[in-house]
This record gives structure tokens, C-alpha cells and sequence, in this order.
């Protein structure tokens, strides 16, 4: 009944785990240690227990960057999957010169953010195309840092989505075809329920994503003017780098895990219990 | 860079990882960025720009081909520095020197015992003025030092009719003069990666309206910034207001530059470092005057930050480092290094020569002049200080009619700062 795994097999999932172990999850929980200490990277951390995170409470930049960080999630989020999607509809049929049209939507995922961001400062310096910097502003700054964010991610989800479209049975939409449907109905009842898989790996990247935006907004604006752009991420290197309250910044980071991990498992167990 | 490790370490598993990330930055210090060779001083760098890399390393070359002691320098970007610095010092095996600049950062560090006492080399050093030896307790070895003022292009203010002012009657009439002629009076770069110039002018007021000892208490945490007085740093700072550049805050320090050389704002509150990035054509057109004098009771001060070396008091190479520091120390070690940077710093010992332009002299005599010598924000309270003030400042420039708000705001941040 029960074969004897190969040892090689058996190393080949033990150093990984090991090596994995060591780089990622002991420093991981180290940081939920730090997170209830304050420590300023010099001295032996002092433990506070839950003193870092009281201390959000009455922290008005905290409060600004979870709001941002929740405005994020759901434009950067909402609008980079329906622009993906839409993209991918209207992609994928395979006609002259598409292959152009998704290579030139997937271009800005390949370059650096860091890249990106430097163009965009450039578009939005005041005289060009906008009288004053909308990075300048701090009304604006979040959503002027937000449409290279999109214009980066949107491509990426788009081909997510393409693999996605190109996995379903064409004769399922032959058959909807031959019973009248609309192209709405065609969607909605046969094209989107077909991309629940998809929609689920979206979703997870999308909020990993999101909560990790960070490069493009400190290259822009570095969370300013005044805090305006303030994500958890920036603040959390903010803390962590320019002010050296790693103890903070690690009750943060640990603000962050909790975030991405809660939604995604909620969505998880919720897409597995429809199954 | 360490951003994009940082981010590349976040990016393997996602935002779980982000915890790793700040603990594994910090904890990192054992894969020390240095290989020790026996004997060898090594050299943490943080002079990343190629004028002042080339000029450290031809110091150390000169240093090694007096066939004493040998050093070998590691530069790395100053970002990554200020951000691995604490993890240096504690590693078990760190470098033996460190560029930087003496401040409070310094200060903690002494205080926990991570820096070696170097008043050996202080003792060869006795010619130095006494800022100086203030400034650098008995850890911290300056080499070089740079100077704080409006600069402008001769050629403008000729074309323009003007002359620089020195009292602040004449510069607010000259910046209307120059309103006048359609051009933007007064540049600033504090917005993109630069809020932090806006800090020159608080300071600059600060030192002028208060004076010096005010300024170093204020940074220091024993005087609060809902203050009158510094409330009252911002009455001349708002007479100007409306002849500085509107994007003041949406352009970086490099544009800001770009737009002094380029006679579009008639001059820029600058450190001479500015000069690094201009073309030489433009640099000879170039002079500067002191920020104008407000108050005539207050002892005249300027902003000199000092750059200098310390040493770890792990180090195994003490005798062969106190040597390096001697020689950087000396004027033949300062010259070479001046000759072979952009020229536009000062040297600290006082028998070195400058790089001789008519604009370092100047520069000399600026700070010769000044009965107390002030760093700058940051380095007179700490890199954790800065960003507080950049908040504020660049607030203030944006909406200056908050100012009471922006000041208990500031006081907030910066208790939450000192409580730390």
C-alpha cells in the first residue's frame, strides 16, 4: 500500500523548506516579536507588549494611511480588475494585430516601477500637461500616485484574465449562440461564472498587491506632501528606516499581514464553501 | 540598493512577508557588507556621488602609498547607509570607519558604547577652531565643511539692474524689483524627494530672528514649536511668500537649480553641494550673498555641516585607523581630497587650502565672519526629526494661514519623536 518515498524527493522538499524556514518564517516571527517591543535597531529591543499598537490609536498619520490604504484597495483593486477584464474581452479573439495591441498593454508591467514613476513625475510637472504638479497637491497626490499604479497593473491582469478566457469550452458559447442570447447575457451567464478560478487568483493578487504598493509611491511623492499619500507601506518604511522605530514599524507590518491575510481567507473560504 | 531588496524579499510571498522584511533588514548585520583583510582599515562609504567618491578614494590612495598603514574603501548608496548604519555598528565584525557627520545620531551611539574614542588623533589636531572640537566631542574627526546662501548668476542680476541685498528692507525690495521684471524672485525645491530644503529657510529664519543657541535648544527637545518664538519665525518667512515660486512644492532641488541657472527664479536658498551638479560654463557666473540680517542684536550665525569620519570601537585595527584619521586630519590629506572633489567644499584645518576660486574664498570668509557655526535640521536633531519638519513646512508653504495648526501638529509629531 504505502510506497517508500524516494530520498531524493525527500531532500528536495526539506532543504527548501529549511532554506525557507530560516530566510522567511524565522524573520517573519521575529517580527511579531518586534512588534511588541520598541526597539531602535541598537540597542536590546524593550518588550512594551501591546504598547506599539495602542499607540495607533491616537497616531493621526496611522489613521490617514489606513484610509488611504483602504481607498487603494478598493480603486486600485476594483478598477485594475474591471479594466483587466475588459481589456481581456476585448482581446481575445484572435484577429490581425491583436498580439500588438496585448504586448503594448503588458509593456509597463515589465519595466521598474521605480522607471515608471520617474516618467510620470515628468508628465506631471506643472507646465507640461497639468498648470500645478497634481503630486504637489495634497487633495490629489493619492490618486495622481494611483494611475501609474493602474496603468501597470491593469496589464497584468488582463493576461490573467486572456488564460483564463482561453480555458473555456467554445462550444459553451456556440450553444448560448444557437439559443439567442445577447452578448450581456453571453457574459453573465456563461463567461463569468467560467472564470471563478481566475477570479480567485485575481483577487489575491490584487490584494497582496495593493497592501505591498509601495515603490511608486515613495518614488513619486514619499507618502507627502504631509502625509497626504501616506500608505501603511510607506509609513512602515518610514518608521522603520527614517525615524528607526522598528518596534512600531514591525506592529505595523504586522497591521499589514493581518489585512491582506483576513481578506484573502475570508474570500477563500467563502469561494471553497460555494464549491 | 536596499529599497528594492527590501522589496524584492516582500515581493517572494507576499504582503506576510513584509514583517520578514523589517526584521530581516534589521537583523541582517552578521552578512557584513565588508571583507577584512588583515591589517587593512576599512572605509564605509556613503559618498556616492562620483565627484566625492573620486575624491575619497584618491585620499585613501594617497594615504596607502605613503606605505604606513593600508585602507581600502567600500562606497555604498547613501540611502542604503543611513538605513544599515545601526546594523553596522552592531554586527559582529563591522567596518573600521564611517563617513558621516557629528549630531545626535552620534551621540546615542557614543552613549551605547559602539564608538571609538579617538582623542589620540584630536591631540595632533590642536590648530582646530574650537566649533569644531565642540561639535566632535571626542568620537568624530571633521575633514571638510560647506557653506549656506542665495546664490544667483551675476550675469542676471547686471541684466536685471540689481545688487545683492544685506539687510531684509533691501532683499524684500529687490524681490519686488524682481517681481516686477516678471521674474520669479525666490526658487525652492521642496517638493518631489527634496521637502527637506524647506528646512534651510526655517533654520536660516530660526538663526536670525531667535540666533543660534535657540536653534540648537529647539532641536535638541528643550523648546516646543507651538512656541511664540517660532511662531515668530514665520512672520518675515510670510512677508516673502508671495514672491516664491508657486511650485515651490511640486519641483524637486535639481529643478529648482535647473531654474536659478536657467534665469527663470532670481536666486535659490542653497547649500554650495548645488554647485556638484552645475555645469562648469554656469558655475563661473555664479556668486551668492548672505541671507539678510533681520535682527542686528542677534549674533551673526551661519550654517556650516561638517562631514568627518568615526571609527567603530569594535575595530581590531585601532593604531592603523588613528592613523588614517591623522593623515585625513592633516592638510596635506585635505588638500588632496578637495583638489580631487568639485572644489566647492571648505577644508576644516585651518592651514589647508581651499580649491582657490573666488567663490570658495567667499565661501570661507562667509563662515570666518560668523560668531556661531549651526549644522542644519537634521544633523542638529536627528534624521527622525527631519520628516516632522517637512510636514509642517511644506504645509506651511501650501496654506500658511494654518500656521497655529501646523505648529501644534509639529509639536505632536515631534514629542512622539523625542519620546522614543
Amino acid at each position: 500500500m504505502s510506497r517508500r518515498v524516494p530520498p531524493v524527493l525527500l531532500l528536495f522538499v526539506l532543504v527548501p523548506l529549511l532554506v525557507e524556514g530560516f530566510w522567511v518564517f524565522w524573520p517573519a516571527l521575529q517580527g511579531f516579536w518586534l512588534a511588541l517591543t520598541n526597539w531602535d535597531g541598537v540597542s536590546a529591543p524593550r518588550f512594551v507588549g501591546a504598547g506599539n499598537f495602542a499607540r495607533m490609536i491616537d497616531d493621526p498619520v496611522f489613521h490617514t494611511a489606513v484610509t488611504n490604504t483602504a481607498i487603494w484597495l478598493v480603486l486600485f483593486g476594483g478598477l485594475s480588475a474591471a479594466g483587466g477584464l475588459g481589456l481581456a474581452v476585448l482581446l481575445q479573439k484572435e484577429r490581425r494585430g491583436v498580439g500588438i495591441y496585448r504586448a503594448a498593454l503588458f509593456v509597463p508591467v515589465v519595466f521598474s516601477l521605480v522607471a515608471t514613476s520617474l516618467i510620470w513625475q515628468v508628465l506631471y510637472q506643472p507646465g507640461w500637461i497639468f498648470d500645478s504638479s497634481p503630486l504637489a497637491d495634497p487633495g490629489t497626490a493619492l490618486y495622481a500616485v494611483l494611475v501609474p499604479a493602474l496603468w501597470r497593473q491593469a496589464g497584468y491582469v488582463m493576461v490573467l484574465y486572456l488564460a483564463g478566457l482561453k480555458g473555456i469550452d467554445p462550444g459553451l458559447h456556440e450553444a448560448a449562440t444557437l439559443d439567442g442570447a445577447t452578448a450581456w447575457q453571453k457574459f453573465t451567464h456563461v463567461t463569468w461564472p467560467q472564470l471563478r478560478s481566475v477570479n480567485s487568483v485575481v483577487l489575491s493578487v490584487i490584494v497582496i498587491d495593493s497592501l505591498r504598493s509601495f515603490d511608486v509611491v515613495w518614488s513619486m511623492t514619499r507618502g507627502g506632501p504631509y502625509h497626504s499619500s501616506e500608505l501603511l507601506s510607506t509609513y512602515m518604511y518610514s518608521t522603520a528606516f527614517q525615524s528607526l522605530k522598528l518596534g512600531y514599524a514591525s506592529a505595523l507590518a504586522v497591521v499589514i499581514f493581518v489585512l491582506a491575510f483576513g481578506v484573502i481567507v475570508t474570500y477563500l473560504v467563502r469561494a471553497f464553501r460555494e464549491n | 540598493m536596499d529599497r528594492r531588496h527590501f522589496l524584492r524579499v516582500t515581493a517572494a510571498a507576499g504582503a506576510g512577508l513584509l514583517v520578514g522584511g523589517t526584521a530581516s533588514c534589521a537583523t541582517s548585520a552578521s552578512s557584513g557588507p565588508v571583507t577584512q583583510t588583515a591589517g587593512t582599515v576599512s572605509i564605509q562609504s556613503n559618498l556616492s556621488a562620483p565627484a566625492a567618491k573620486a575624491a575619497i578614494e584618491a585620499l585613501v590612495k594617497a594615504f596607502n602609498d605613503r606605505k604606513g598603514a593600508q585602507a581600502s574603501v567600500n562606497t555604498v548608496a547613501s540611502e542604503t547607509f543611513r538605513t544599515q548604519l545601526p546594523s553596522y555598528l552592531t554586527s559582529a565584525n563591522p567596518p573600521d570607519l564611517f563617513t558621516w557627520y557629528p549630531g545626535s545620531l552620534l551621540k546615542g551611539y557614543e552613549e551605547k558604547g559602539l564608538l571609538l574614542d579617538v582623542g589620540d588623533v584630536w591631540r595632533t589636531m590642536g590648530d582646530y577652531s574650537q566649533p569644531f572640537k565642540t561639535l566632535s566631542g571626542k568620537v568624530f574627526i571633521p575633514t571638510t565643511y560647506y557653506w549656506w546662501g542665495f546664490f544667483y548668476r551675476k550675469s542676471n542680476f547686471a541684466k536685471w539692474g540689481v545688487t545683492p541685498p544685506t539687510t531684509w528692507a533691501e532683499f524684500v525690495a529687490l524681490c519686488k524689483t524682481l517681481q516686477g521684471k516678471g521674474v520669479i524672485p525666490l526658487g525652492m525645491g521642496a517638493g518631489s524627494d527634496s521637502p527637506w530644503t524647506a528646512s534651510s529657510w526655517f533654520d536660516h529664519f530660526n538663526i536670525r530672528v531667535n540666533g543660534a543657541p535657540f536653534h540648537r535648544e529647539l532641536l535638541a527637545g528643550r523648546q516646543r514649536f507651538d512656541d511664540p518664538k517660532v511662531k515668530a519665525i514665520f512672520t518675515p518667512w510670510r512677508e516673502v511668500l508671495p514672491f516664491t515660486d508657486p511650485n515651490g512644492t511640486a519641483i524637486g532641488f535639481q529643478e529648482a537649480t535647473t531654474a536659478l541657472l536657467q534665469g527663470r527664479t532670481g536666486m535659490l536658498l542653497t547649500g554650495a553641494f548645488f554647485a556638484d551638479a552645475a555645469p562648469k560654463d554656469a558655475l563661473e557666473d555664479v556668486d551668492f550673498f548672505r541671507f539678510p540680517i533681520i535682527d542686528p542684536k542677534v549674533p551673526l550665525a551661519e550654517e556650516g555641516p561638517t562631514d568627518g569620519f568615526f571609527a567603530s570601537s569594535k575595530s581590531p585595527h585601532v593604531k592603523e585607523l588613528k592613523e588614517f584619521l591623522t593623515f585625513a586630519a592633516t592638510a596635506e590629506g585635505q588638500e588632496v581630497y578637495i583638489r580631487n572633489s568639485s572644489g566647492t567644499i571648505l577644508p576644516t584645518n585651518p592651514k589647508a587650502k581651499d580649491s582657490g576660486t573666488p567663490l570658495v574664498q567667499k565661501g570661507r570668509r562667509h563662515l570666518e565672519e560668523a560668531a556661531e557655526i549651526t549644522q542644519f535640521f537634521n544633523r542638529d536633531s536627528s534624521d527622525a526629526l527631519q520628516p516632522t519638519a517637512d510636514a509642517a513646512l511644506v504645509k506651511f508653504l501650501q496654506q500658511p494661514d494654518q500656521l497655529d495648526t501646523i505648529l501644534a501638529d509639529w509639536q505632536k509629531a515631534a514629542q512622539q519623536v523625542w519620546s522614543a
